[in-house]
């Protein structure tokens, strides 16, 4: 097999498959999950459950990508805050607001949407592969993250990294022929989809279940959350 | 053809000193002699790489053509359309193709042969024979090796069989098109006749890819410049393309290229942005990942060439390129994606799984609960 | 055994509200930074999520195929004894179950909750610190973790009503309201006691103590224990029933404040219509309908901070109240720490920590922290209307000899009404 028919393959029926094992997989992990049961919570509330859950992605979304915002914790662990802030921004102007990306969801989704200047977007590209860089020795270097580390979290974060690299290295054309840096970058994404439901990288599911039920028990108390 | 050396051929026909040295200036300027970086893709040895090093390829060019003969070509045509030799021979730049066609003699062309039948397969078998170990073998299409090379017959022999006769007595091969190249359009799913490209099949002898639909006929001519010149293929790349025609993408020297750094892109085909001239990649355009010389050399005389045009590039020049997804689908885009149907049957099979899961997690549940009861 | 009761809880706990949450954790640490315990001593098991390590494995090798495959392969080991035992001292000796943590989660994870589930299980395992087991128990036999028998209980009140010549009405038929003291304000703050009653008279409340309802504490709810909690609560919600009263008035409690307030309604049957609140509450909602007057700058001299208590104002939401007082009785000495209100840094003795002898070292260790806070304003008073905080600052301006004096809020308020 030469590189072009890897191509076709990762770009193909790999990609197929991997994505069909990425929504079966996700799904899996949801029922799972949503059908060990829920028990109703029949605490009279003082605040507002629903504008407490509001309040909580809000401050998610708004002050720096999915990092809340409290006093004193910041100088305490800068690492995490920035460098996991700016990963998840590039990352997620990278697969939605880059040109290349957004042409994969019009060929899924049958829509597409205005896209950003290559410079931003590759900026922030760059930012997010020195965040990961950055994210990888503090966990190396962190009591607490050593403490907490397996395995599991070490791949993550290789599975996570690869096509990042890949993707950057074929939109500037680095040390390897188009087609077979194409080909990593695919084969990167093909194994990351498998790899997501069945591992924690699937965080970004149950977020929306830990931040709706953080802000309603915060705005049941009428607290900030 | 004669015995003389090209340049007492030219001067016979009337070709003066004076034009002879601009020809040579033009053939040195095809292979590339000019500038650094392809002088040493061609193979060009380092003192050259200096002041003056154009003067000295001119005098290199010329004194290879004052001494050598005119290069025998056998032209051989498989699975093919003849439009590689039709753009060659309705090139729109005589001076240089013309001249260096001048340079050749072209003993067998199906096409352009004023002869047929036997009487041309003969004249083929007494060039092979006479010039045996001197002649270059250009081919155009894709072969089929299935079946015995059932698919492709001329004069009762396989196209297999008529590929290697022809290469085992030449000295070097010039694949041209996309289909000698790496199969080309008969090699696009789901591949009937087996097709293959040439180096696939000859791995004896030096073959030279020049892909594209059809190949840029002043990048054919420069190979073939090269070979005059020098007596061998100018240096390849990993797909055994000439590194001086495909170093580079299109999108790399493409005019449109400031749009797509500014995020300025064409939507259709008749929007305001294909009118101003932006970027045509969401149209479809293959030209970040397509490497030829059409956005330099351009075609027509460089008048222009598609992406100028307003079309974008299919990347005719790369393997693969019938089957690499739409030709208006996204550069990116995978090339296939399941169906609802499939993507449903997964949603189903997840929640099945998922279920069947949870209720075994809740069957634990219950009897961890009993257990517990049955301590207290 | 003891590692299979444990995890046959931690199996029957786990519905959606645990699993979610714990599918939702990245492992990326931040919580740590959020925990007193860990920011004091530095140690890296202190972490919050370190606490819940034993609640996710359990997870993840009994319900996920993850997990069973990693216990196969063995990069995960069951769970033993030894590992129960290892973390009966993290969990219980170093969280105050504050829930600062879940602030600074990334993905908002409830740790306290959480690790509430965890001490449930080592409850049920026997695996709870003497010291707090002890007076655990002591609550069971006795009603009250600090031996309040029926007979100290009148004696005490008796007492506290001569000494401070206050009314306190005793199971009182009728009433509208129920005040249920904590041992500590009956056994330590005894002028708590009279200074509540002082203010829920000026007030016009018609209130009663109960007998039968005299221990607000809920010892099993620190240890974790749904059986015991719910014993404890169902004894005040007893005494709720026996007297009729419309409100139920928890003191300067945090803990308990909790219990009733937010957990009880979902383990026992609470009597229809009662309203449950916290005398900060009350004492907010007095002074802003007009019910009680208070004597304006009051408090003016030397600087008077305010320590927000995690169960009554992060858990609690009585941010606003205790500010609106203090900026009536204190307007200019008046000084926030920072991080306050719902940020704010626990005392260090709350969650069962300050009942366990071994736990003192990180208990002074966390206060550390706060006296850094009260340093930074120049606090001569600080202010806190939990009765467990101010326990925690007693003790510990006296371990580290500091020229601060400890408040509780009622008693300030008391002292400040306008006749």
């Amino acid at each position: 097999m030469n590189w072009t028919d890897f191509l076709a393959f990762t770009r193909g029926p790999l990609f197929e498959v991997a994505l069909l094992v990425f929504v079966a997989g996700m799904i899996y992990r949801l029922v799972r999950v949503v059908f060990l049961g829920w028990t109703p919570d029949k605490v009279p509330a003082r605040g507002s459950k629903v504008g407490g859950a509001l309040k909580s992605y809000l401050k998610g979304f708004l002050v720096w990508p999915f990092i809340p915002w409290v006093k004193n914790t910041f100088s305490r662990n800068p690492i995490t805050y920035l460098a996991g802030g700016l990963f998840h921004l590039g990352l997620f102007v990278v697969i939605i607001l880059g040109t290349a990306h957004e042409l994969v969801w019009k060929s899924l989704l049958g829509f597409g949407w205005p896209t950003l200047p290559l410079p931003i977007v590759d900026w922030l590209a760059a930012g997010a592969i020195v965040a990961m860089i950055a994210l990888f020795i503090n966990r190396l270097v962190n009591p607490v993250l050593k403490l907490i580390s397996g395995p599991a979290e070490w791949l993550n974060l290789i599975v996570v990294f690869l096509p990042m690299v890949s993707g950057y290295m074929l939109t500037h054309h680095l040390w390897f022929p188009y087609e077979v840096l194409f080909s990593l970058h695919m084969l990167c994404v093909d194994i990351l989809l498998i790899w997501i439901p069945l591992s924690r990288i699937s965080h970004f599911m149950f977020y929306f279940f830990s931040k709706a039920i953080h802000g309603a028990d915060f705005g049941k108390r009428a607290v900030n959350p | 053809m004669s015995d003389e050396s090209i340049y007492k051929e030219m001067k016979h026909s009337g070709v003066t000193r004076r034009e002879f040295m601009k020809f040579c200036g033009l053939v040195a300027g095809a292979i590339g002699l000019t500038n650094l970086a392809p002088v040493e893709a061609s193979g060009l040895p380092a003192h050259l790489n200096g002041p003056g090093q154009k003067n000295q390829a001119v005098k290199m060019v010329a004194k290879a053509l004052q001494t050598k003969q005119r290069l025998p070509v056998i032209w051989l045509e498989f699975q093919d359309c003849a439009g590689c030799s039709e753009a060659l021979t309705r090139s729109q730049s005589p001076t240089l193709v013309n001249l260096v066609l001048n340079s050749i003699t072209v003993e067998y062309h199906e096409t352009l042969s004023a002869a047929a039948g036997f009487q041309a397969e003969e004249a083929k078998q007494a060039a092979m024979k006479k010039y045996a170990g001197q002649y270059v073998l250009v081919v155009e299409g894709s072969i089929s090796p299935k079946d015995g090379g059932i698919y492709c017959t001329i004069g009762g022999k396989s196209n297999l069989d008529l590929l290697k006769e022809a290469a085992a007595g030449a000295a070097a091969i010039i694949s041209t098109g996309n289909c000698a190249s790496f199969g080309g359009l008969p090699r696009a799913n789901p591949n009937p006749t087996g097709a293959v490209g040439v180096d696939e099949i000859i791995t004896d002898k030096p073959v030279v890819n020049i892909p594209g639909c059809p190949a840029i006929p002043e990048v054919f001519t420069g190979v073939l410049a090269n070979f005059l010149v020098f007596g061998s293929l100018p240096k390849l790349d990993h797909l055994g393309r000439p590194k001086t025609f495909y170093a580079q993408t299109i999108h790399d020297r493409c005019l449109r290229r400031p749009f797509y750094e500014a995020g300025k892109f064409a939507n259709s085909f008749d929007d305001e942005g294909a009118r101003a001239g932006w970027c045509l990649y969401k149209l479809g355009c293959k030209g970040p990942t397509t490497y030829n010389s059409c956005a330099t050399i351009k075609w027509a005389g460089g008048l222009s060439f598609p992406v100028q045009s307003g079309h974008p590039c299919l990347g005719c020049s790369e393997p693969n390129f019938w089957d690499g997804g739409g030709f208006y689908q996204g550069q990116s885009a995978p090339l296939s994606r399941p169906d609802l149907t499939t993507v449903g049957a997964a949603v189903v099979a997840g929640v099945v799984v998922g279920a069947g899961a949870s209720l075994a997690n809740n069957a634990q549940k219950k009897s961890a609960a009993a257990q517990d009861k049955k301590e207290d | 055994m003891q590692t299979q009761t444990a995890i046959n809880i931690f199996v029957e706990e786990t519905g959606g509200y645990v699993a979610s949450q714990l599918e939702a954790c990245t492992r990326c640490g931040m919580c740590a930074e959020a925990c007193h315990f860990y920011q004091a001593t530095g140690n890296p098991e202190f972490a919050p999520v370190w606490k819940i390590e034993l609640l996710k494995r359990a997870y993840e090798q009994r319900f996920t195929l993850g997990g069973k495959v990693k216990l196969a392969l063995g990069i995960d080991k069951p769970i033993t004894d030894n590992d129960l035992e290892h973390f009966s001292k993290i969990v219980y000796e170093a969280c105050t179950m504050c829930n600062k943590c879940s602030m600074v989660c990334p993905m908002g994870i409830q740790l306290g909750p959480l690790i509430h589930e965890v001490r449930t299980g080592f409850s049920e395992a026997g695996l709870v610190p003497a010291d707090l087991m002890a007076a655990v128990n002591k609550q069971v036999e006795e009603g009250s973790p600090l031996g309040v028998t029926d007979s100290v209980y009148e004696d005490r009140m008796e007492w506290v009503a001569d000494e401070w010549e206050v009314k306190l009405p005793m199971d009182v038929k009728g009433a509208d309201t129920l005040v249920v003291f904590s041992s500590i304000e009956i056994m330590k703050f005894p002028e708590n006691i009279a200074a509540i009653a002082k203010i829920l008279h000026a007030a016009g409340e018609k209130w009663t103590l109960s007998k039968k309802g005299r221990e607000v504490v809920n010892f099993g709810f620190y240890e974790g224990s749904p059986e015991r909690t719910k014993m404890f609560l169902n004894r005040v919600f007893d005494a709720v029933r026996a007297l009729g009263v419309k409100k139920l008035v928890v003191t300067e409690c945090g803990h308990a404040y909790d219990a009733l307030r937010w957990t009880s309604y979902n383990l026992v049957d609470v009597p229809k219509d009662l309203e449950i609140t916290h005398i900060v509450g009350l004492m907010g909602e007095y002074v802003r309908s007009g019910k009680i007057k208070l004597k304006a700058g009051a408090y003016n001299d030397g600087t008077l901070t305010f320590h927000d208590a995690c169960k009554i104002q992060r858990r609690g939401g009585h941010i606003q109240e205790p500010r609106d007082i203090l900026n009536i009785l204190a307007p200019q000495s008046f000084k926030e720490m920072t991080p306050n209100k719902e940020e704010s840094i626990c005392c260090g003795g709350g969650g069962g920590v300050i009942a366990i002898k071994e736990a003192d070292p990180n208990r002074y260790a966390a206060f550390e922290l706060k006296i850094d806070q009260m340093k930074k304003v120049g606090a001569k008073t600080v202010v806190m209307s939990c009765s467990n905080c101010r326990l925690q600052f007693t003790d510990c301006v006296q371990h580290f000899n500091l020229d601060v004096k400890v408040a509780g809020l009622s008693q300030m308020v008391a002292d400040a009404l306008e006749e």
